[in-house]
């Protein structure tokens, strides 16, 4: 994963600029990121529709403040952070989800501490996950909580650091680190659920 | 394996001491993210790993887990944007660009109140913005 690819070359002079060209520049380079930013509009949102209208949100807003934008900073984060502020803000306000527990901070060093013998097993899980078709690593994503969903696809979808995330997503690195680790588990719990009963579908004599 | 009670932390200063398991576990997951704070951190890890081979091998176990999912996620979330997305973007653009002034207005309210003999004073400011379009 290319994480160099949101910086771009600072050769503008904002101050200089005129309305044109910043027009110009914006459809250049910000609009480079429109397939990359509705993948993530579907993982949040769960439909096409909503996500078709969050990306277009996104960049309204994203024009209308382009001017704040430091040209050579990391503008993949930027349009990210804009993508995600406006989802938490508008998408989900009147969703009534489940918050997640205060306990969240503490217990991301559930890594199993210190445990050799814990890692057993996880390798047959593994192979187990290569029948794995694509449409079920899709719903187990959107089955996941949404908090923990957004850190795992922040994080291994886009690449982004966990001080990018939490940057993006605006809570602390530990939080983004505890819902990170606890995403991962999740995901790969349900994984391997969906891994054995594909397993055992093929078992069966019917295709 | 020696065992000490020397942290990361103190490692690092005092030039590649032995750590226990039991402070590289916790963070092994820094490690394969590539999240701990200081190179001199890589290289205590490094050094544990040279001399620890479970502690190796539940950090290769779980990098290659990891890095199996990260691929499996980046092979499977490929959708494009839709034609008529990129079409309306544009447009937005266009019409947003076609914005021209933009105005701020601001008003100041002053309260004066007085509880228990201390009085206070409470500023409120309110901005409003007003954008005006120019279409033609």
């Amino acid at each position: 994963m290319d994480i160099d690819a949101g910086l771009e070359v600072a050769v503008v002079d904002r101050a200089t600029e005129s309305p044109a060209q910043k027009k110009a520049r914006f459809e250049r380079d910000a609009l480079a990121y429109t397939s990359q930013l509705y993948a993530a509009a579907l993982r949040y949102t769960k439909n096409t529709q909503d996500a078709q209208d969050l990306v277009q949100d996104t960049y309204a807003k994203a024009f209308v403040a382009f001017h704040q934008f430091e040209p050579g900073t990391n503008l993949k984060a930027w349009l990210y952070r804009i993508l995600t502020t406006t989802f938490i803000n508008t998408y989900r306000k009147d969703q009534r989800r489940p918050q997640l527990s205060d306990g969240e901070l503490e217990d991301w060093q559930i890594f199993e501490a210190a445990s050799h013998t814990s890692d057993q097993g996880r390798s047959a899980e593994d192979v187990a996950l290569d029948g794995i078709a694509d449409g079920d690593v899709k719903d187990a994503l959107a089955a996941m909580p949404e908090d923990f969903r957004m850190a795992v696809y922040l994080a291994d979808v886009e690449g982004f650091s966990y001080k990018e995330i939490a940057e993006i997503v605006g809570v602390p690195s530990g939080t983004v680190m505890s819902r990170l680790h606890r995403g991962r588990k999740l995901l790969r719990e349900s994984l391997a659920e969906y891994a054995k009963e594909r397993g055992f579908n093929r078992g069966g004599s019917h295709v | 394996m020696p065992k000490s009670a020397v942290s990361i932390e103190e490692a690092v200063m005092s030039d590649l001491q032995w750590v226990s398991c039991e402070q590289i576990m916790p963070a092994l997951v820094l490690f394969i993210d590539h999240e701990l704070p200081t190179e001199s951190e890589y290289q205590v890890f490094e050094f544990h790993f040279q001399n620890c081979p479970p502690c190796l091998q539940t950090m290769e176990h779980e990098r290659t887990a990891i890095e199996f999912m990260q691929n499996l996620l980046r092979n499977t979330c490929t959708e494009q944007a839709p034609e008529g997305l990129n079409e309306r973007i544009l447009q937005q653009t266009q019409m947003l660009a076609g914005q021209t002034q933009v105005e701020f207005f601001s008003q100041t309210t002053i309260t004066e109140f007085s509880f228990d003999g201390t009085t206070s004073i409470q500023v409120t400011q309110e901005f409003t913005q007003e954008i005006r379009h120019d279409f033609n």
